[in-house]
């Protein structure tokens, strides 16, 4: 075979990662797997000179969508960097390589009585790098946020095969959060390597409660009058009545009525406290204390790997609090007028508001229209992008990556 | 082009009455709070950067326009607001023209069911908070200069307020920005982080001090104003114990609003400085700081106040008194600080035999803050600190400005004072505040507190104090205690500021704090402000533009 370029990047990924890491792929590319940061940052130097585009690979839970450029690329995935580089349990920080996922970090912190914190496991199923290079509105908990606001400090590999580590600090005043610049930006400022996260101790305590109340609206008004009385619950979803007939076969609430699910955690008395908020807001609002096995099972599916009644639900709508409201009486309406029905549970709550999951039946047709309902009502769909703020965007990877072989495509 | 032709050009944009080319106001827009160029200042030397002109705009089309205009021309802008930073970052270094934002001042809705407010840059701190307070809501934010600063200047900054374990760092508090960026366009920022793909610009422009855009207003989270406060005061053997029982409160998922402890020296200069003759006694007197005539939403420009730490002159002064030291050997002290600081710590450490002051503060709502601060007292006391009681707690709480506003005749003395705050993580903060104490040191007296504590870590402010002959040898020692402070802070891993931001000041230290990771800040600096004109000569940014003449 006579030496064309192709072959001659072959053996240039060869020589940085060993042969038995780098394997052709379908499109003409080769999937290359780096076993330290060092040998990404030579893949990707390498991948450079040849104007191979570089595509981070974590899990591979996001179907990846790739727009032929016609030129060869290179799929960096991240699964042999797996390693815990540090753990300092005196800060509560841990240092670990991108291709960890979420969860295989929790067990390596759960004997030590430690934990990253009460984010959906759903989402921790994706590789680290994966959770903090792609914003959705899952990554949120209510007791500790966004889950960007864990990410202390990211070490990332630039187009031109340099290396950046973000300092590690609690909170700093020198010029904008660096870190936060490559959080999200999916693959295309940086190939990220590792990234240093907070974490906490295990709750001493953790209360469930299930709560009915008079209508979705009703069960709304509680949460926020609790998290007003600043309530800082671990978990909290609100079901209407159609979609806790759903996933909880004895359930059976009068029509219009919703079902709030809340799990609170903490020192003990904390978590006891936060209960009692809660379940005064809910009295407040007209509802009362519901069957506490409901919750339980609610806690057991997102925390124990329970399955939940399907289908998965066909759209999700982020809004903030005082839009919540009219986004779910707008999506209803719109299925309704769509002849579909349209049952709906509502979770993520963090400070920017929550998620509302819709599922419809009778219809994939209602999707487009209950979508443009969402938006008109004030919701976000995933996925949602600063328009205006492209342009500057390319710019600034224009700088870092003037060949442009950085994950080209995503955000297109 | 000649500085008729600007003042036109920016006349035609904001009327004549909002541009002014006087040199009582170039002057006054020379400087901000940096203590550096009070030593100048005191010799009567005229300032050595001033704007070509200043402009008052009162909306962000103005701003817009003048921006267009300033890139036309190929000259700087410097954003001002309170002008209270010490750093120098509202310096001209290159000229320009200074945008004050202080006619841009609405608080224009608040939005209770969101709990998100939209404020307008240039509002100042303490009318922020009274209108706040007006409609039941606190922004949370109480900066010492909370009377002669904006809410534009501290988003410029990432400021800190004495409240931030509770309430956050003003950073932690936004939630979109309305900025005009180099290339003179409106960008908003707003949207839930998590639906909105792609890196978080507000991040990026907070913290950016004018170099990458000028903010106009922005939404901020507002909390409904709290319905309990309670202080007090306790006492650790030594600061390793008090920063590990604040590690404890915090590391538990406890938030108190403010927790504070100060070094055995803090200690014994805060007990002398009001008075008092035990580190637990503080006399609630002299609470009041001047107001500044807010209403017409002016602030001081060149307030006659010193940096926060001035107090420290005057309290080691005290002490030299105490010591039956006569006042004059203040100077003789200062020049030997190596020695006071020996001294005063075994001073401080007989005084105050019984350790280390802290002073722990809960707001908020009524029950639960009642349960946060039991177990916030248990956990204090369990880590070994002994309860002092209500009193020393409320009258922290009622001196929190009053010490921002004395002092300045120190500087006419010939002393200097300054504040270096900075950060790590638990794992690395003994280190730092040994490393940091011991470079100060050897320049200065240096005291410290640990003031904003988070559950990975903490920052320390230290306060130092130092005197030379003149003030060119002023300068040297004052450059060297921020040289070898901040290299000691970089080396033991600890962040050069936790709240002041770098201005002028510690540019230089930028690459020893970022590194390669400098090369995404030029990124975005080269997207938004694409020929240099924002703020150049800062933040150890690269500088494109160069221009001293108008
Ligand atoms: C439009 C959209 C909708 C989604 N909806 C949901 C949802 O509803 N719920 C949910 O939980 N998740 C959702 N996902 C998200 C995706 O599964 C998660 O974001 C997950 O965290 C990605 O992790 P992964 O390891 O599977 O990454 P991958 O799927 O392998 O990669 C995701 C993207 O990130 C880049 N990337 C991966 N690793 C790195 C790295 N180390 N450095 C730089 N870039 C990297 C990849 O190039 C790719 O562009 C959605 C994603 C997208 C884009
Ligand atoms: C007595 C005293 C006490 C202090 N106490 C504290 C404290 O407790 N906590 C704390 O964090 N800081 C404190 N500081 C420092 C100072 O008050 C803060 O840095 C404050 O945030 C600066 O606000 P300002 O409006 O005065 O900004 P300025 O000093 O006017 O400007 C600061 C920087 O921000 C830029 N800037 C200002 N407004 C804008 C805008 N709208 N858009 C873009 N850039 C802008 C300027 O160009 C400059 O680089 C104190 C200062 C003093 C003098």
């Amino acid at each position: 075979m006579t030496a064309h370029p192709a072959g001659a990047l072959e053996r240039e990924l060869a020589i940085a990662v060993g042969a038995e890491h780098v394997e052709p792929t379908g499109d003409a590319g080769w999937r290359v797997a780096p076993g330290s940061a060092a040998e990404v940052a030579e893949v990707i130097r390498r991948a450079g000179s040849h104007g191979a585009a570089v595509h981070p690979v974590g899990t591979g839970s996001r179907a990846m969508k790739i727009a032929n450029t016609g030129r060869p690329r290179v799929y960096i995935a991240t699964r042999r960097l797996d390693q815990v580089l540090q753990l300092d349990e005196m800060s509560l920080l841990v240092h670990v390589q991108a291709g960890l996922t979420g969860l295989e970090l929790e067990r390596i912190l759960a004997p030590r009585n430690l934990s990253i914190g009460d984010y959906p496991p759903v989402v921790l199923t994706s590789s680290l790098g994966g959770i903090i290079s792609v914003r959705t509105p899952g990554k949120s908990s209510a007791r500790h946020g966004f889950f960007e606001e864990a990410v202390v400090g990211v070490s990332a590999v630039l187009a031109d095969g340099r290396t950046v580590h973000t300092r590690v600090a609690p909170r700093r005043a020198t010029g904008p959060d660096l870190a936060r610049a490559l959080c999200g930006s999916e693959g295309t400022i940086g190939f990220v390597t590792s990234a240093v996260l907070r974490i906490h101790h295990k709750p001493e305590s953790r209360l469930v409660a299930s709560y009915q109340l008079p209508s979705v609206d009703a069960a709304v008004s509680a949460v926020y009058l609790a998290l007003r009385e600043e309530a800082a619950p671990s978990g909290l979803r609100i079901y209407d009545a159609d979609e806790a007939a759903r996933h909880f076969d004895a359930q059976s609430l009068p029509p219009g009525a919703a079902l709030l699910c809340a799990a609170t955690a903490g020192p003990t008395d904390l978590a006891t406290c936060d209960r009692d908020l809660i379940t005064s807001a809910v009295i407040a609002e007209g509802g009362r204390r519901g069957d506490d096995a409901l919750a339980e099972v609610w806690w057991r599916r997102l925390h124990a790997g329970e399955p939940t009644p399907g289908p998965a639900p066909s759209l999700q709508v982020m809004a903030t609090p005082g839009r919540l409201r009219p986004v779910y009486h707008a999506v209803r309406n719109a299925a309704a007028a769509a002849g579909a029905t349209c049952r709906a549970h509502i979770s993520r709550f963090d400070a920017d508001g929550a998620v509302a999951f819709f599922t419809f039946t009778g219809g994939d047709h209602v999707a487009a229209a209950a979508e443009r309902a969402a938006e008109t009502a004030g919701g976000w769909l995933v996925g949602a992008r600063a328009v205006k703020l492209d342009a500057y965007l390319r710019a600034l990877r224009d700088v870092l990556d003037p060949r442009g072989i950085m994950n080209p495509g995503s955000f297109a | 082009m000649d500085s008729d032709r600007l003042q036109r050009e920016l006349e035609a944009i904001v009327g004549a009455r909002r541009v002014s080319m006087r040199p009582i106001d170039l002057d006054t827009y020379a400087r901000d709070m940096w203590p550096r160029l009070l030593l100048a200042h005191r010799e009567g030397e005229p300032p050595a950067h001033r704007p070509f002109a200043v402009v008052w705009p009162e909306h962000v089309r103005e701003v817009v326009a003048i921006v267009k205009k300033a890139r036309e021309l190929r000259i700087p802008i410097v954003p001002y607001g309170g002008g209270s930073g010490v750093c120098g970052g509202a310096v001209p270094l290159h000229g320009g023209i200074t945008i004050d934002t202080k006619r841009m001042q609405a608080l224009r809705w608040v939005r209770g069911d969101e709990l998100i407010c939209d404020v307008e840059a240039g509002l100042s701190g303490e009318r922020f908070e009274r209108e706040l307070a007006r409609r039941g809501y606190t922004f949370g934010h109480f900066p010492s200069s909370i009377y002669c600063s904006t809410v534009g200047g501290w988003l410029a900054t990432r400021a800190a307020g004495q409240l931030s374990t509770k309430y956050g760092k003003v950073e932690d508090r936004v939630a979109g920005l309305t900025v005009v960026t180099g290339r003179g366009e409106i960008i908003e920022t707003d949207g839930p982080n998590r639906a909105l793909r792609g890196p978080s610009w507000t991040q990026l422009l907070v913290g950016s001090e004018g170099t990458l855009g000028v903010i106009t207003s922005a939404r901020l989270r507002v909390s409904p104003a709290p319905q309990l406060k309670v202080f007090r005061g306790f006492e650790v053997d030594d600061v390793t114990t008090g920063a590990h029982a604040i590690r404890r409160v915090l590391q538990r998922g406890l938030r108190p609003a403010v927790i504070r402890l100060y070094d055995e020296l803090d200690t014994l200069i805060n007990s002398l400085g009001s008075g008092g003759s035990s580190a637990d006694t503080v006399h609630v007197e002299d609470t009041r700081a001047p107001v500044p005539p807010i209403d017409t939403g002016a602030l001081p420009a060149w307030p006659e106040a010193a940096p926060e730490a001035a107090g420290v002159v005057e309290r080691l002064m005290n002490l030299a008194r105490g010591k039956g030291l006569r006042q004059g050997a203040l100077h003789a002290a200062l020049g030997r600080s190596h020695l006071v600081n020996k001294l005063a710590g075994t001073v401080a450490e007989k005084i105050a035999r019984r350790g280390c002051r802290l002073v722990v503060g809960l707001e908020g709502a009524r029950i639960r803050t009642e349960v946060e601060a039991a177990l916030t007292f248990g956990e204090l006391e369990a880590a070994g600190a002994r309860d002092k009681g209500e009193d020393p707690g409320w009258a922290w709480l009622a001196h929190r400005y009053a010490v921002s506003y004395r002092m300045s005749p120190v500087f006419r003395d010939g002393a200097f004072v300054d504040t270096m705050e900075v950060a790590a993580s638990w794992e690395r903060l003994m280190d730092l505040y040994d490393a940091v104490r011991a470079a100060i040191g050897r320049h200065a007296v240096v005291m410290a507190h640990f003031s904003h504590a988070y559950a990975d870590g903490c920052s320390i402010y230290f306060t130092f104090a130092g005197t030379a002959p003149d003030a060119r040898a002023a300068e040297r020692v004052y450059d060297a205690i921020w040289r070898d402070g901040l290299e000691a802070t970089t080396r033991v891993g600890g962040t050069i500021s936790h709240h002041h931001g770098v201005g002028a000041l510690k540019a230089p230290y930028m690459a020893g704090e970022h590194r390669e990771a400098m090369a995404i800040f030029e990124a975005a600096k080269a997207s938004l402000d694409p020929d240099g004109i924002l703020n150049p000569g800062k933040m150890g940014l690269r500088v494109r533009i160069d221009r001293s003449q108008p």
